[in-house]
Order: C-alpha cells, then sequence, then structure tokens
C-alpha cells in the first residue's frame, strides 16, 4: 500500500463499511418491528377498533392498557396471559354470539373468571401470547385446550364430590363405578365398585356349555334377536362383563377350570309333594308363576327383554343381572336354593330374602326355568363333556393370567390388585408420556383416552383390557371422568381446594339390622347418604310417614307415584318383620327441625279443610301433577292416602319450603301464607283411600300409562 | 488487515441474527377436532331427531334443568315414558315450539318461570320457580329453549348496533 493512501479509506471500504451500517441499523429495528407486529398487539388494536364501533366504547376500553394481560396465582402454578386478546370475557355486553372471537364473553359460570383465570379448566397454556401455542400442541408446549365436550373433566380436579353442574362427569364416575373399572386400575374419587360374581360354587350354577358361550361372547348370551344391539343400548347400560379376546383353546381351558369349582354344596330344597302334584298338571302353572313373578317385582332390579310392537327392549333395573334366558343358564336346584336364601351362596349379593309359601316358590321357579329360557342358546357350542386334568390347569393359570381375578373371588382368594396400570394422573399426562406405539391415532392424550376405550388392540397390540362397546354418550363421559383423573394438587398448599366426596356409612343397630339385611333395603333406598338411589330417600322416612301405614305398607306395597316403572317388591314379609321396621324407622330416622308435636291436628275444622280444598283445586290448581281419586297429573306422589299417610308435621314443614326437607325434589317452593297452609294441611288429612272421584279422561290416561310404562 | 476484518465480523454475526429472528416461527401441523358431540352440548332436534342441534355452555346447563323440572309437562316423552302433557288443560306448549315462545321476550319467560303462570294471567298450573331455582337457572333454561326452538329463534336485534343480525 502506498504510503499516501495511508488513513485513507478505499471506496471497496466504504462500500463495506456504508452496507454493514445498514445491516446493523436493520438488524437493531428487528426487534422493535417484531415487537410491534406481536400476534397479541394486533387483537390488542383490533379490540380497540372494535370497541370504538360500538355504543358502550367506554365501557369496553375502561381497563385498557396496550401490555400483556395477566392473572398470576403463584401457589397455583397459574400464569394466564389469555385475557390478553380475550379482552371482552368478563364484559357481560359482549356475551352476544353475534360478537366476534376472540373478544366475546364467557358465559356466566358459578367461578370469578378475574380470579381464577382459564387454564385450571380450559387446558392449554396460560404463558403463551401466540395463538397456536396457547390453544396446541407444539414442540415445546405440550397441553393442548381441553374440548369443549369433555370441560367438566376440569371440574373433577377439585370437585370431587358429584356436583350437578357436572352431569357428565358425574355419569362417567358411575360408569367407571358400574364396570368396576378399580378392578385392575387405580382411580379416584370414583364410588367402591361392585365386584362381579364369586365363582368358588359356580359349577354348581351353571354347566360348563353356558360358561363357554358367555366366554366366548358375553353379549349375546343377554340377547334374544342375535344382535348386540339390544343390551346396552335400548338400556343405557354397558354390560358389566366386558368381551376378553380368547382363543378357542382359552375358552374350554377357562370353562373347564370353572365348572370344576365346587367349593360349598347347595343346599337341595325339596318342594311338599302335595304342592308339586296340585300344580303340575294345572295349565294355569306359568301364568300364575308369570302373574306371582310380576307382583313380587323381579324387574325392579333385574333387567328383561320385552319385544312390544315388534321392538325389543330391556325393561327393569340395572341392580340385578338380565333375566332374560336366566332358564338355560341356570340349573333349578341351584336356583330354588337361591331364592330361598341367597346369602349363602353369594355372602355379599345385595339380592332381598323374600320369604317363600312352597306354592309360590314351585309357581315362580316353573316359570322362570321353562318361560324366560331360550332353546336355541346353546345351539351353536361344541359338546364339551367333562373337562380333563390339562384343561383344568390350563384355566387355572389363565385366570391369574387373563386378570379375572381382579373381579371375580374364587375360593375366598382375595381378588388381584393393580393389574392394569395405575391412572390416578391420566388427566394430566402430555401426548410424550403416553405410549402410542405404532397406532395411527392423533398424537394427544383425548385421542389415546378413546381409542385404548374403544379397541385396546389398535393402541397396544398386547393389550390385556377387554373389550367394551360404547355408545357415543358413554364414551364421552368415561373419557370426561379419566381425563379429570390429575392425581394429587402439585403442591400441599393447594390440597383445601379439593372438596372431598363424603364417606358414609349407616349403621344399624337392634332387631331391625336383621330385618335390613334380610331385606337389602339399601340396595335401593339411600339412608343419610347411604345406600342406593333407586327408590326414595328414607333418611327422614320417620318424620314424613305415619308409623301404621309404613307397618302395611311394607306389607302390602303399593304404588305411590303412578309415572314410576320400577316398585317396591313385595316380600310377603312377616307382621313382626314390619313391625319392627316400622318401630325402628318412625323412631330413628326423624329430619330433627320437624317436630312431631308442632301441629295440632285438633285445631283443624271441616271449614279449614273446605277451604284447603278450594286453594288445592282452584287457586293453585295442585291437581296438574298430583293424583287424588283418578283425577289429576301423576308427575308428584297420588295423594288419595295422604291423610293415612303423611305425618301433619311433615306436610307443614314441607308446603313452606319442600326443597329444605328433600334438596331433590321437584316440586318447586311456593309463597303460601301461614292460613293458607293450615288449610291446605287440613284438607290433605282428610284424604283417605276410598275417595271416588269421576273422570274418565284422566282415568284413561292412567290405564294407558301404567301400560306404557310396561307394568 | 485489521480494518478490514470488523466489517466481516459484523456481517457475519448478523446473518446468524436475522435468520434467528425470522425463522423461529412455525405452524404446528393442524388438528380438526372430531364432529362427534355427547348428549351433553347437543340435543336432537324433537321435530327431526336425525338433526343434532349443538349446545353452548348455558344452554347444555339449561338442558340438564329441563329434563329434571319442566320436562314432566312441557315435552310429549319423557325419561319415565309417557308425559303428563296430555292430562292438562290448557295444554302447556313444547318447549321447542317456537310458534308459540319466540314471540316472548326473554324477560316475559323469566317472570313467567319465575312468579308462575297465575301470576301473568296464565294457567295456574304454571307454577312459580323463583324460590327453587336460581335466575341464572332459569336464564339458562331459556337458553336451551331458544335453541332447540323450531321454527328457530332469532335474536331481536339492537337498534343501532352494528352487530344486530341482518
Amino acid at each position: 500500500m502506498p504510503a499516501e493512501d495511508m488513513g485513507k479509506l478505499s471506496d471497496k471500504l466504504r462500500l463495506t463499511f456504508a452496507v454493514s451500517t445498514v445491516v446493523c441499523v436493520l438488524v437493531l429495528a428487528i426487534s422493535p418491528v417484531k415487537d410491534f407486529r406481536a400476534e397479541w398487539k394486533h387483537y390488542k388494536r383490533a379490540y380497540v377498533k372494535f370497541a370504538q364501533g360500538r355504543s358502550d366504547t367506554k365501557r369496553l376500553l375502561g381497563d385498557y392498557t396496550m401490555e400483556i394481560d395477566q392473572i398470576w396465582l403463584p401457589t397455583m402454578n397459574v400464569t394466564d396471559r389469555c385475557m390478553t386478546c380475550h379482552q371482552g370475557i368478563a364484559q357481560p355486553s359482549l356475551a352476544d354470539s353475534s360478537v366476534p372471537q376472540p373478544f366475546r364473553a364467557h358465559p356466566s359460570i358459578p367461578h370469578n373468571i378475574r380470579e381464577w383465570g382459564c387454564t385450571i379448566c380450559h387446558r392449554g397454556q396460560g404463558p403463551a401470547t401466540e395463538v397456536a401455542e396457547a390453544h396446541k400442541t407444539t414442540l415445546a408446549w405440550e397441553q393442548p385446550l381441553l374440548p369443549a365436550r369433555f370441560l367438566q373433566a376440569s371440574c373433577g380436579s377439585c370437585h370431587q364430590a358429584d356436583i350437578k353442574e357436572a352431569p357428565q362427569l358425574a355419569r362417567g364416575r358411575e360408569l367407571l363405578s358400574y364396570l368396576n373399572c378399580q378392578g385392575c386400575h387405580r382411580l379416584n374419587t370414583v364410588d367402591r365398585s361392585r365386584l362381579g360374581p364369586d365363582l368358588s360354587s359356580v359349577g354348581y350354577k351353571v354347566s360348563r356349555e353356558w360358561i363357554y358361550k358367555w366366554l366366548k361372547e358375553p353379549r349375546t348370551v343377554l340377547d334374544k334377536d342375535g344382535n348386540t344391539t339390544v343390551n346396552g343400548y335400548e338400556n343405557g347400560d354397558e354390560s358389566r362383563m366386558p368381551k376378553f379376546r380368547l382363543k378357542e383353546e382359552e375358552i374350554r381351558a377357562l370353562s373347564g377350570f370353572l365348572s370344576v369349582q365346587k367349593a360349598k354344596p347347595i343346599e337341595v330344597y325339596k318342594i311338599n309333594p302335595a304342592v308339586v302334584s296340585a300344580w303340575s298338571k294345572n295349565p294355569e302353572l306359568l301364568s300364575q308363576g308369570e302373574l306371582r313373578f310380576r307382583q313380587m317385582m323381579c324387574t325392579t332390579c333385574h333387567p328383561l327383554a320385552v319385544t312390544r310392537a315388534g321392538e325389543t327392549k330391556l325393561i327393569g333395573g340395572n341392580i340385578g343381572p338380565e333375566l332374560t334366558k336366566i332358564g338355560s343358564k341356570v340349573n333349578k336346584a341351584w336356583l330354588i336354593a337361591w331364592l330361598r336364601d341367597p346369602k349363602s351362596y353369594l355372602p355379599n349379593t345385595s339380592m332381598p330374602q323374600y320369604r317363600w309359601s312352597d306354592e309360590d316358590l314351585y309357581k315362580v321357579s316353573e316359570y322362570v326355568t321353562s318361560k324366560l329360557s331360550d332353546s336355541d342358546l346353546f345351539s351353536n357350542v361344541p359338546q364339551l363333556g367333562a373337562p380333563t386334568e390339562e384343561e383344568i390347569q390350563t384355566g387355572k393359570r389363565l385366570f391369574t393370567d387373563k386378570g379375572c381375578s381382579s373381579c371375580h373371588v374364587l375360593n375366598g382368594a382375595p381378588t388381584q390388585k393393580d393389574f392394569g396400570p395405575d391412572l390416578t394422573a391420566l388427566g394430566r399426562k402430555n401426548a410424550s408420556e403416553l405410549e402410542f406405539s405404532k397406532s395411527k391415532i392423533e398424537r394427544n392424550l383425548v385421542s389415546y383416552i378413546q381409542a385404548k376405550l374403544q379397541d385396546p388392540v389398535s393402541v397396544n397390540p398386547a393389550a390385556r383390557m377387554p373389550q367394551y362397546s360404547w355408545n357415543q354418550e358413554d364414551l364421552d363421559a368415561v373419557t370426561t371422568a379419566l381425563l379429570s383423573q390429575t392425581g394429587p394438587p402439585p403442591t400441599s398448599a393447594l390440597q383445601h381446594l379439593v372438596i372431598p366426596k363424603k364417606e358414609t356409612a349407616f349403621q344399624v343397630v337392634g332387631a331391625f339390622a336383621q330385618v335390613f339385611e334380610r331385606y337389602k333395603c339399601y340396595a335401593c333406598h339411600r339412608f343419610n347418604g347411604y345406600g342406593g338411589t333407586l327408590a326414595p330417600d328414607l333418611s327422614y322416612e320417620g318424620s314424613r310417614a305415619q308409623k301404621k301405614w309404613i307397618a302395611e305398607f311394607l306389607k302390602n306395597p303399593q304404588t305411590i307415584r303412578p309415572a314410576l316403572i320400577l316398585r317396591m317388591p313385595q316380600f310377603n314379609m312377616s307382621d313382626k318383620d314390619a313391625q319392627v321396621a316400622a318401630e325402628y324407622l318412625s323412631l330413628v330416622l326423624q329430619k330433627p327441625d320437624v317436630d312431631p308435636e308442632s301441629v295440632d291436628v285438633r285445631q283443624f275444622t271441616p271449614a279449614m279443610a273446605a277451604k284447603g280444598k278450594q286453594l288445592y283445586e282452584v287457586k293453585y290448581e295442585c291437581q296438574s301433577c298430583h293424583t287424588i281419586g283418578a283425577t289429576g297429573g301423576y308427575v308428584g306422589p297420588n295423594l288419595n292416602n295422604a291423610g293415612n299417610w303423611l305425618t301433619p308435621a311433615w306436610i307443614e314443614a314441607w308446603l313452606r319450603n319442600p326443597q329444605a326437607l328433600l334438596p331433590d325434589t321437584l316440586e318447586p317452593r311456593r309463597n303460601f301464607t301461614e292460613e293458607e297452609i293450615r288449610a291446605l294441611t287440613a284438607y290433605l288429612l282428610t284424604l283417605r283411600t276410598g275417595i271416588k272421584t269421576q273422570s274418565v279422561k284422566s282415568a284413561g290416561n292412567l290405564h294407558s300409562l301404567a301400560q306404557g310404562a310396561g307394568r | 488487515m485489521r480494518k478490514k476484518l470488523i466489517p466481516a465480523i459484523l456481517l457475519v454475526s448478523s446473518v446468524p441474527a436475522i435468520l434467528f429472528s425470522a425463522g423461529c416461527k412455525k405452524e404446528p401441523p393442524g388438528n380438526s377436532a372430531t364432529a362427534t358431540f355427547g348428549a351433553y352440548d347437543t340435543e336432537p332436534d324433537w321435530n327431526d331427531t336425525s338433526k343434532l342441534i349443538k349446545l353452548g355452555y348455558a344452554e347444555s346447563q339449561g338442558k340438564h334443568i329441563f329434563y329434571t323440572y319442566c320436562v314432566w309437562c312441557h315435552a310429549d316423552a319423557t325419561p319415565a315414558g309417557p308425559s303428563n302433557r296430555s292430562n292438562l288443560t290448557p295444554m302447556p306448549p313444547l318447549l321447542n315450539d317456537g310458534d308459540k315462545l319466540n314471540g316472548e321476550s326473554d324477560e316475559y319467560l323469566q317472570n313467567m318461570i319465575t312468579l308462575g303462570g297465575g301470576a301473568l294471567g296464565k294457567s295456574e298450573m304454571m307454577p312459580p320457580y323463583g324460590k327453587t331455582l336460581t335466575p341464572e337457572e332459569i336464564k339458562s333454561v331459556i337458553a336451551f329453549a331458544r335453541a332447540i326452538a323450531q321454527p328457530p329463534y332469532q335474536k331481536p336485534g339492537r337498534p343501532g348496533s352494528a352487530y344486530a343480525p341482518k
């Protein structure tokens, strides 16, 4: 380089400097431009524009700033920036569906959105400020938004007890319990399951052929037409025994093994020969048997397939097993022993012990074994004969390997625990934590759960989980309940947020304990939160019903609610049992704030009763829901015998506030004055059975109703 | 030599900076939700049960309340089977009867349910639910009625609103 050029810049160097300066400025400018063009700022500006086009601009822009809005709940690990874009979320005037998203207001919910934020319920990524990252799964952010139809799952993370706002979740939990998913999986917040039957003496009950058929296709045994849609769908319930994918030789081995399970011999009862000879030739035998079967209301607990107008439907309760083909299933000697004393075969059964006369026992058992049967049941079952020793040994091994012992007890051995994976934290898993193997399922939690429920093999070819067949509603309900299994709260500081399920127990003492256990009152009725939900809650029966009425009702139950399909069975209860139960119910099951002394019946005059009748029929038109005589609706109980049935104190308390006595009752709370309440009570107490009113129309309706209801 | 290096370093270092700031944005693969909905957020059209009507949050809560309290008289089929509707004179309107209900405002229906038929000069057979259901619950039942109405319910437009239905 020449000396005179030293210190001077060549043109080339100048150009380089110029270019690099421009580049440098550009690079420095990228950040502010990127910031200006950020997705969230776009929505911020759009919101201002939107608000300015409306009449309530000032209120909509009241707390507007060009910043990220954030809800921060450090104890819950929640940072929600959703409101940065969803700016109108708490503006009631933006609730209309014509308001464009993301500005629409949130529907009103029991929780304050400003206090709790969005991701606790909707999941997704709270801290994200871009649409895709907030709502979907990206490489770095794995938790996608929960699809709206499973949203009730989030309620279940805190509300372990069922709430009425989340019926889908409640149904899902009910199914998890009903299908005994806890037999194999660990689950939270699901009721204690009902196990499958104890198989220790199953060899006395059914044949090897029946077991073979049942294992091969548990559903078609229940089905009359050879298709599987009758059971489960029409009735809304899944079959409790799922289908296991068993090979032919496995079915043979298992059926062989089970058919030799004869731990405790049944007690063979010989029906009085005089009764048998008097009835066996009588052409009325089976129709009389059917009549007694119906009168005893077996179908309150057991479903039965009924074909009416070409359509086959299961009708009846779901507490006991389906009985359509029971006659081809069980052995007659077993049936008689079972009916006489169910506890001796299954110690934990919910089947009540009826009091049988030999005549009833003969008629009903003949009806069940000959009419509730199907001669074609075993048409495609091969002749199996006695099992070989090898089959028995293989069956024994399979019983454990296939997980049968998770639901069924055998020879007193406790059921197997944790056969399947622990699901208590399934609901908060990310897609990367799930085993999709090579399946073609969309990589997210919801798709995984639904695929696994519908067809376990589609997710994992080696799955041991049996095959269920769900309708869409139940599938979604179970998915919701599984998504709600989010494990314990992340920090102990959050423990107080969990609203636990109340554990209830109802202890009965004294002479009533035997009656209670014998007739299994708790299988259908609820007592202080314990027991079934099929029949009315009896927690306060002593305050509600008169003692004499209870005793009479137990001996000869009558229908109080005409709309009900399922009714109280007739147990042929002895006078002593009925008396003991009535004493106990009326003494112990009292509502403390309904004081039986508070109403003095002597104050009621015929004039008051007449006024009450006037109020009942004209002013309040109670007959729209209640029936007296043959007139009225059937939404509420019929009041024909109200004077003998209800206690005066209960009637008054009920008229004041029905929900205070039974929170779930349909009867709306009215604005009766105290005088009206007294008059109505006086009137209702005059109602005793035997009242005749002439309304042909309503009587006809009620008749058709009773038919339509299936009984 | 050293003076030549500085711009070169600047240039070289700016390249990844530009690349970094421009290239880190990527769209995740779109996942379209499946179009089947359970019964808690849909209701079949009562006049044509093959059609499903989608329900929002308030409407689905309303559906739940309707099927607990109202269905017995305001539908022809009930969870127990037949309906009490035909027992009553005058016959209560079906909940989806748009011809009868679309003309009534939300406020009127809210009053009707809260105060009962008698208070508004209609049949006393419609009892008041104001002390049994909360105003929110009643609102949700109305929202449900609006959602399933046949012929469909049209929201009255707010005068002067840019978002009034055209």
